[in-house]
């Protein structure tokens, strides 16, 4: 197995920036998000998840999608460039690197490909970094998620006393090692095993249970403490809805589209004003629904992967765990 | 508590009773809504009973008969909010005040068992708390207890970051609201928790409206920020909700307490929530107001 030494990873992070850009967790307001790495010689590798999830570097908050013009009574088209950077994700975790695979399902496959999506993606390399030590909130083991070993990624890292291991699991990640060439040295240590979060929920057989519960006066009770905010649905590294909208000026305009949220009455409103889902408590059903019915069943895996950062930041404290326990534990006839 | 809430419920004076209840982290009391005198064992206080309650009043007000909700002395200034606001009717409420030690930051008790619990300090905003007992209340709950740290600087301190930005350069400062706006996910946590956004529906509703995109960018995020913090202002009960609930960490009070400093400066001193009668500073017209502006 190869290690770098922590006090070299700069530099190899340093040599990987030479055709890509680097982006590693960092903090701000003791929030932390994925950035362009800029040289610092602290890694803000924190336990855990980042506060926001990478899914942004792949499904951005708002991008444009194509412009236009009107000159007299002809409509000029301007296709937009598709994103070009090449980048290196450097110390994601198991869960996120989940979502990833989560979001190609939705973005790749079912016979239409978001160009966006799939050129970042296909422009990115991954490196996933071991937990050590769980948050609180994570419950990742649950959705079988290995805290120990990500999937679909190009290098595993593992973070020991003085350094990293790493893995090369791709031809991208293997070029990535080479790339790193002496910085690296090969040792026979070996990785040390993922530590389980904590918090646990069995999802067995929930899907089938939901599918027989869309009426069921569960949900009557469910929803009160709920307010409606977006904070679940756009930390959740697996939510993908957005809007699609235009701004013009003048006779020049543009089609973007921005992370839309299920949690907001504007989302389900159609144009005559009727809302399909007018209170909280079918939006908050929805989103149950969404990640342990319709997503399995439209994509055959559940649509969450434990990271818990809807749970940590939820205003009120709704609790997703106790909500899928509240759903086991309801009586149904027959 | 649970023993007033079971008669309240038993003798059909309330149909709802709303307070806390623990949620799966020891750190975590989240609200609980109780409709049967059987459910009143959920019902928890703790030192981690953040939420402020009173919002979710705007969610019964087509309910026949009463709820009841348990208040701490912030939450208590939220009710006169909706009451000056005319969102909600008093005689449809029943207001147990609790005599509030304080609540400490539940963030801060991340990673640590509960037996930390007594070095996890309270919140910032308790720190300059003014009012423990409830302003407005049916009856009260004293706890007797006050936890260290709260209220132990002065009302006056509560500006003191409000100073240090408005000694910034405005290009520095602009360069500082930018970065945290930056960071908005527009979720409107802040606008939802808050007692003083009682519009039936808000103008960030309807991304048509032509005032603000719904494009999720550092200047639509800065407008929707400013626009509610002018919205709020002279309104703001100070219960510093929207920025305990922020998933991004924005200094949102900074915006508000500026605010509240200049109409204090302007308009004389007003604490909103303590009273509905006292008109809050915009809302009313003196003569004798500043118009060097106009």
């Amino acid at each position: 197995m190869l290690k770098v030494k922590r006090d070299k990873l700069p530099q190899v992070l340093s040599l990987w920036s030479e055709e890509a850009v680097v982006y590693t967790p960092q903090e701000e307001n003791g929030v932390s998000t994925f950035r362009p790495w800029t040289g610092q010689a602290e890694l803000n590798f924190k336990p855990g998840s980042t506060v926001v999830p990478p899914k942004e570097l792949f499904f951005p908050r708002t991008e444009e999608m194509y412009r236009y013009r009107v000159e007299g009574q002809a409509a000029f088209l301007e296709e937009l460039p598709l994103p070009q950077e090449k980048r290196v994700l450097v110390g994601i975790r198991s869960c996120d690197a989940r979502s990833l695979l989560l979001l190609d399902e939705v973005f790749l496959s079912k016979g239409y490909v978001d160009e966006f999506y799939r050129t970042r993606r296909e422009n990115t390399l991954v490196v996933a970094l071991a937990c050590r030590e769980p948050l609180d909130t994570c419950f990742c083991t649950s959705l079988g998620v290995d805290p120990g070993r990500a999937e679909g990624v190009d290098i595993q890292a593992w973070e020991t006393e003085d350094g990293y291991l790493l893995e090369a699991t791709s031809e991208g990640g293997k070029a990535l090692l080479e790339k790193a060439g002496d910085l690296l040295t090969d040792v026979s240590e070996e990785p040390p095993a993922g530590v389980r979060p904590r918090l646990e929920v069995d999802l067995e057989g929930v899907t089938e249970k939901l599918q027989r519960m869309f009426e069921h006066p569960f949900w009557d009770d469910l929803w009160h403490k709920c307010i409606g905010c977006a904070a679940c649905t756009f930390l959740c590294p697996t939510c993908h809805c957005f809007d699609i909208q235009s701004e013009n000026r003048g006779n020049l305009g543009f089609k973007f589209r921005c992370w839309d949220s299920c949690m907001f009455p504007e989302y389900t409103r159609m144009a005559g004003g009727h809302n399909p889902r007018p209170t909280r408590k079918e939006r908050v059903r929805n989103r149950i629904l969404h990640k342990f019915q319709y997503f399995p069943e439209r994509y055959g895996r559940l649509g969450c992967v434990g990271c818990g950062r809807c749970l940590d930041r939820c205003p009120v404290h709704m609790d997703i765990t106790q909500i899928i326990q509240a759903i086991k534990e309801v009586a149904l006839d027959g | 508590m649970r023993a007033r809430a079971q008669e309240l419920l038993e003798k059909g004076e309330v149909k709802w009773v709303i307070g806390w209840e623990k949620g799966s982290l020891w750190y975590h009391s989240s609200p609980a809504f109780i409709r049967r005198p059987e459910e009143v064992e959920r019902l928890i206080w703790d030192d981690f009973c953040a939420n402020n309650l009173a919002k979710y009043l705007l969610d019964f007000t087509q309910l026949e008969g009463k709820v009841a909700l348990f208040v701490k002395g912030c939450d208590s200034k939220g009710i006169n909010r909706l009451l000056q606001d005319q969102q909600i009717e008093r005689e449809k409420v029943y207001i147990i005040g609790i005599t509030c030690p304080g609540v400490r930051d539940g963030r801060k008790a991340q990673g640590k068992g509960p037996e930390a619990l007594e070095t996890i300090p309270v919140e910032e905003r308790c720190t300059f708390c003014t009012h423990p007992e409830p302003v407005v209340y049916d009856e009260v709950i004293d706890t007797g207890e006050k936890l260290p740290g709260r209220g132990e600087k002065e009302p006056q301190d509560r500006f003191t970051e409000v100073e240090r930005l408005l000694a910034l350069h405005p290009d520095e400062r602009y360069e500082f609201w930018a970065k945290q706006y930056e960071r908005c996910l527009r979720c409107y946590a802040c606008r939802n928790i808050c007692p003083a956004c009682n519009c039936r529906e808000c103008i960030f509703d309807r991304s048509q409206s032509g005032w603000c995109s719904k494009r999720i960018i550092k200047t639509e995020n800065e407008f929707y920020g400013l626009t509610r913090a002018l919205h709020v202002a002279g309104r703001c009960i100070e219960c510093g909700e929207c920025e305990r609930v922020c998933p991004v960490g924005i200094p949102i009070m900074s915006l508000h307490r500026k605010i509240i400093k200049d109409l204090n400066e302007l308009f004389g001193p007003y604490e909103a929530g303590l009273d509905t009668e006292t008109p809050p500073p915009l809302g009313t017209y003196r003569t004798e107001d500043p118009d060097y502006f106009v």
